[in-house]
């Protein structure tokens, strides 16, 4: 037990009780929200399975691992060693299997090695990017992101960068 | 953009799979990825429930308007129509930074619904505060990665935790290029209803 959920608790069972004192029926209250549970997730269903479909397809056909060697000399040039290309360019696509890879890389190099810290560090500060998108995109209808995807995938990576030249520094 | 990578992702799948001779199981690819959506899906369901439900009592107790009116101006900031979306932001904002990813996700789509919901016909275009607010979501600032620590531990390291302050450091930068980034695409692109 953490002061963070400590916290936590305290402010959802505050929540409830000044719902109380407002004359909110809480259970009411809390039903009619629920009740909007089920048509979220069948609103983003479509276009989550549409792209996990579609990464699932890239990851195991191989063609990621194309990409990631296709991708390695630029990588390497701007200060992602060799043993994290695979994890930098998996990381945006899918968060299971950079997880997984995670723990591949810790076996390996070790934990406390540079490359385990860096790649550590590098899946920590990043998000799931296709994920994110598809999700948030999906749940509002959105087709449209305009500059969303390249700006995420940017920052992605410039993050990954980061993330090894802190690992480095600290 | 996200509809093209769609398509090369499948077609150049398919196209390695035909060359590697697996073109038998690039459908059965395919399922498993479209399955985990749905098994992704029906597991964040509970949690839907939970964080919808939640925050629908705070919102008829009056919190959320409360939240909204205190976080709209410095939120204005970053996206300036954000309006009644600042509660939700906050919340989703909050949950990230804390680790809690299931309440997270719930309290970002409440986001993106009060970030679209004036904008009519347009509201299948992203706008510069939805831009913004994804992009921001993609370059998540968390306290303590909890899943990565708990990684460490299992595979023997002698200090799990060593990575925090970096992960940190490093997800505001990539936070702030974010924001500058934004910004700069949404004064380029000239379009004031964003």
């Amino acid at each position: 037990m953490k002061w963070v959920d400590i916290v936590l608790l305290a402010l959802i069972a505050g929540v409830f009780v000044y719902a109380l004192i407002k004359r909110v029926n809480p259970y009411e209250a809390f039903t009619e929200g629920a009740a909007e549970a089920v048509p979220t997730i069948l609103r983003v269903l479509p276009s989550l399975g549409a792209m996990l479909a579609a990464i699932s397809l890239f990851r195991h056909s191989g063609a990621m691992d194309a990409l990631s060697g296709l991708l390695a000399p630029v990588l390497n040039r701007i200060g992602i060693p060799t043993e994290l290309v695979t994890l930098t360019v998996l990381r945006p696509f899918s968060g299971s299997a950079s997880l997984a890879l995670l723990r591949d890389t810790l076996t390996t190099y070790g934990a406390d090695s540079f490359v385990g810290r860096a790649a550590s560090t590098l899946v920590g500060s990043s998000e799931t990017i296709f994920y994110t998108l598809a999700v948030y995109c999906g749940s509002v209808g959105i087709r449209k992101a305009r500059y969303a995807f390249p700006v995420s995938i940017i920052c992605g990576l410039f993050g990954c960068i980061m993330s090894i030249l802190l690992v480095k520094l600290i | 953009m996200l509809g093209y990578f769609f398509v090369i992702m499948i077609s150049v799948g398919m196209l390695f799979c035909i060359m590697n001779g697996t073109a038998d199981l690039a459908l059965g690819y395919m399922l498993e990825g479209a399955d985990s959506a749905l098994e992704l899906m029906l597991g964040l369901g509970g949690s839907y429930i939970l964080w919808l439900g939640i925050m629908k009592v705070a919102e008829r107790a009056g919190l959320v308007t409360a939240l909204s009116r205190r976080m709209e101006k410095p939120l204005r900031l970053l996206m300036p129509n954000v309006g009644s979306a600042a509660a939700p932001i906050t919340l989703n904002l909050a949950a990230n930074f804390f680790g809690l990813g299931n309440a997270a996700t719930p309290f970002g789509i409440e986001a993106m619904k009060e970030l679209t919901k004036n904008r009519g016909e347009r509201s299948s275009i992203a706008s510069n505060d939805v831009c913004m607010f994804l992009a921001l979501n993609s370059s998540c600032i968390q306290l303590i990665p909890t899943s990565v620590i708990a990684i460490r531990t299992a595979c023997g390291s002698s200090n799990p935790s060593s990575i925090i302050l970096p992960t940190l450091i490093s997800s505001i930068l990539s936070s702030i290029l974010t924001i500058i980034l934004c910004k700069l695409c949404g004064r380029l692109s000239h379009d004031e209803m964003g």
